[in-house]
């Protein structure tokens, strides 16, 4: 009995910290030390508000990154994101714009304002469901199924806009979801949706069944169909969720601007993309975690605004991305390598 | 007499590999005269595959000498091996299917100057040794269109055109047709006439006494007798040299055996599988034994619903078989043949992996159970005795013996009634092997029952009450173990003795 106990003991005793806590620590730590040199060298960017900057003005890309970084670590790709919320964005105006406008840019399909959101979030889910359909049942590689989506999401929007904007004859409610200021501070709904998704998330991911099934599945997807996992129904639920993410995105964007833009949330895919990798996220799946995901945020934030800030050229920024990126997958390989001697 | 012969093509003298714990190739001494056909033969584990990939540069020897054609040859790699002149036909086919035959057969032999491709009489040379070989393929043929019988004689054919004079083939009729072995036996001796030495490895013993000049016994890493097969007196001699001794049984008849059948299978049919029906009962350790390709795999993931069989299982008097997740639900587990790439996630902890085939248990409305977790790490790695010092271990740093039984726990968390084990001991060192044994003896006892997949038959004579030989998809028999089994028999039976000349 007390042998039986000690063995217990010992291997309790010998849970140092997981390949998983060590990387997001590394990705939280290079964050910060980024964010102190910046503020040497930037002047007024260790301030408050600069901080909560970083984060709030990022709040599309971080709940894009999301559903993103859940469908990286089942092995995934999602690429459609940013062509979701153009889509959404644009059938949220043109639901609720009123019949019988000046001219057919003016003229939407005059549905209640509720209506125009569910319309507009059924059209994001049904590109979820083609990305599902097609990497579940035809078995096509997600990166290009999404590519594919991606460019099919958008030139819809690009139709119903004639490649320009729709923003006249919308109901007077339309612009509140976007800029709606709760709690009575200044901090708007949409920066509220990001941070109850980030929640939401991290609890699904560490403490729900659902996440453990995403690592099961990315780690060894063979492995995971003959445990008896159903790694078609999961792979749906993922692709679905991170439309839907990327649809309310584009409603809160459209809201936002009042108006419905075939080009909003171009490349934001990408930047989805790349906060999850400089997060930490393994590209071959069964690695990473949306916290991490959330630093790598804050790194590229960093980088770019204290490039800003330091009055270099804007047409720098995909220069700096593109080191940080490189930088960052550089480091995480090496840390894992020495670690895993 | 000795001194008028040439000097052999290939020798190798006192060759030993050694690895940690295990000598697998033990003082190995034996020539192989040219323009021969060269049997190997021996049970698995007898030093067969070992010694090949010594003479093929992908193992180096521990100790000894290889010589070819009298002078010493250490290759360091397949390709250092092909300078040399020995080539080998791998199980594994190397040919690119979207180029045509010729241009498959001077692949990596073109000369270019300045990067474009320049004609040679390479192309008349190759056209000219295909046409010996196997003048039925056209060489402007597309390698897609061909059959896997002709794809292996383009290899072969691309062996013989780059100048090698031995060319290694190992068990090279596994996935060809009847009538297609004896295509490629027809090559054969053709390649023999044109001076080629063949070494051919293969568990069927009828191609062996067919097609050999000679043949090389092998059992537990050692050299039993190297002789001409016109010296050997049928099948009855040639296994009597691969087992050499009776097969050491530790088999006692177990008394949790019942009679309740709990899996009927009827008719399992599909392109591997041939109206293969039987019973397993409740307590009872039942082994399905046969060589690479006999149908076992085939026949456990049939049973598991990961493959689509014709025909009818029926577990506890319900239909299965249609998928993994209905078999996990109806109380069926599999640990499947290749541990890392179908059993194990192996860049998660031991901890992570053992829960996975049972969620349901997991799942408080859909909150994972975190405790559970650990306490059913903690317990199955001192049930199982697993050997870590932490359950947060990452699965890909344990040992084989170690993984296996990871994968064994996630089976038995499972809380299966019927336990699927497919080459359970495989790559396993013997003190875990011992430890796997026990751990299926224990659960068949405690009433389950278990399937034992292997191509060992010490180990299916060592725990199964029933055993079933298969030959090429087909159940051949059933045979109660005990203890005056005849071994002969049963190789005999597996490696297709009972088939005779009908097929």
């Amino acid at each position: 009995m007390s042998v039986s106990i000690k063995a217990n003991k010992t291997l309790f005793a010998n849970r140092r910290i997981s390949d998983q806590m060590y990387i997001t620590l590394l990705v939280a730590s290079v964050a910060t030390c980024l964010f102190l040199i910046a503020s040497v060298l930037v002047p007024n960017f260790f301030q408050l508000q600069n901080m909560l900057n970083l984060v709030t003005n990022n709040w599309a890309v971080i709940s894009l990154g999301v559903g993103v970084t859940f469908l990286l670590v089942s092995g995934n790709f999602d690429l459609s994101v940013g062509g979701i919320v153009a889509l959404s964005g644009v059938l949220s105006v043109w639901f609720a714009q009123s019949i019988g406008g000046a001219n057919a840019l003016s003229t939407g399909l005059g549905l209640p304002y509720w209506l125009a959101l569910l319309g507009a979030l059924g059209g994001a889910l049904a590109i979820g469901a083609l990305n599902a359909l097609f990497v579940v049942k035809f078995r096509i590689p997600s990166i290009i199924v999404t590519l594919g989506t991606m460019m099919v999401a958008r030139g819809i929007a690009q139709v119903i806009t004639q490649g320009s904007q729709r923003n006249t004859n919308l109901p007077d409610e339309f612009g509140v979801l976007g800029s709606l200021k709760v709690f009575g501070t200044s901090i708007q709904l949409p920066v509220v949706f990001m941070a109850a998704l980030l929640m939401l998330a991290i609890f699904i991911e560490r403490k729900m069944l659902f996440g453990r099934l995403t690592y099961w599945i990315g780690a060894n997807p063979t492995a995971a169909r003959l445990s008896g996992i159903d790694n078609a129904k999961h792979i749906t639920y993922l692709y679905l969720f991170s439309s839907a993410i990327a649809g309310v995105v584009g409603i809160l964007l459209s809201s936002e601007f009042q108006s419905g833009y075939s080009n909003r949330g171009m490349l934001m895919e990408f930047d989805a993309l790349v906060i999850a990798l400089l997060g930490g996220i393994a590209i071959a799946g069964g690695f990473g975690s949306v916290i991490g995901m959330f630093f790598g945020a804050i790194i590229l934030a960093v980088v770019t605004s204290a490039a800003t800030g330091l009055t270099l050229s804007p047409d720098w920024q995909f220069i700096l991305k593109a080191l940080a990126v490189f930088l960052a997958i550089m480091a995480q390989t090496w840390a894992l390598t020495r670690r895993n001697q | 007499m000795t001194s008028h012969q040439p000097p052999p093509v290939l020798s190798v003298e006192k060759l030993i590999k050694d690895y940690p714990g295990v000598r697998a190739v033990d003082e190995v001494s034996f020539s192989i005269q040219a323009s021969t056909v060269h049997c190997l033969v021996g049970e698995n584990g007898a030093g067969k595959s070992t010694l090949i990939k010594m003479l093929t540069g992908a193992l180096q020897p521990t100790q000894g000498v290889m010589k070819v054609n009298g002078t010493t040859y250490q290759p360091s790699s397949t390709k250092d091996a092909r300078r040399s002149g020995i080539a080998t036909l791998f199980q594994e086919l190397q040919v690119v299917d979207e180029l045509s035959v010729l241009e498959n057969l001077t692949l990596g032999m073109e000369q270019s100057r300045f990067g474009f491709i320049i004609s040679s009489d390479l192309e008349q040379r190759v056209t000219q040794t295909l046409a010996t070989i196997e003048p039925s393929i056209d060489p402007s043929a597309r390698v897609s269109s061909l059959s896997v019988a002709q794809k292996q004689i383009i290899e072969i054919a691309r062996a013989a055109s780059s100048g090698a004079n031995v060319i290694i083939m190992d068990e090279p009729t596994a996935a060809l047709s009847e009538r297609e072995v004896e295509r490629l036996f027809t090559v054969i001796r053709r390649l023999r006439e044109q001076q080629v030495t063949v070494i051919y490895i293969s568990h069927k013993l009828d191609e062996i006494l067919s097609l050999g000049d000679t043949v090389t016994v092998l059992r537990d890493g050692k050299h039993i007798v190297t002789k001409p097969l016109s010296e050997v007196a049928g099948r009855a001699e040639l296994i009597d040299m691969m087992i050499g001794r009776s097969v050491f049984q530790s088999y006692t008849v177990r008394s949790a055996v019942t009679d309740e059948v709990v899996l009927s299978a009827n008719g399992l049919s599909n392109s591997l599988l041939n109206n293969v029906s039987f019973d397993i009962n409740k307590g009872e350790i039942v082994g399905f034994y046969g060589l690479v390709g006999a149908g076992k795999t085939e026949i456990a993931r049939a049973l598991f619903g990961a493959d689509k069989v014709s025909g009818s299982i029926l577990f506890k008097g319900q239909p299965v078989g249609n998928s993994p997740k209905e078999a996990i639900a109806a109380g069926i587990a599999l640990v499947p043949e290749e541990r890392r790439t179908q059993g194990l996630f192996t860049n998660l902890t031991i901890r992570e992996n053992i829960p996975v085939m049972n969620i349901r248990r997991m799942s408080d409305n859909g909150v994972f159970r975190s405790a559970d977790e650990l306490t059913a790490a903690v317990n199955y790695v001192e049930k199982l005795g697993i050997a870590t010092d932490s359950i947060e271990k990452h699965t890909e740093k344990l040992s084989g013996g170690n993984q296996q039984k990871v994968v064994l726990a996630k089976c038995l968390f499972s809380d299966a009634d019927l336990l699927l084990l497919d080459e359970p001991t495989r790559g396993v060192d013997v003190g875990a092997k011992t430890e796997i044994y026990d751990i299926i003896k224990n659960l068949a006892d405690e009433g389950n029952s278990v399937a034992l997949f292997s191509t060992e038959l010490e180990e299916v004579l060592g725990i199964c009450d029933r055993i079933f030989l298969l030959y090429c998809g087909s159940l051949e028999s059933v045979i109660i173990n005990g203890p005056n089994l005849d071994t002969t028999d049963i190789l005999n039976v597996v490696t297709g003795g009972d088939r005779g000349g009908t097929q």
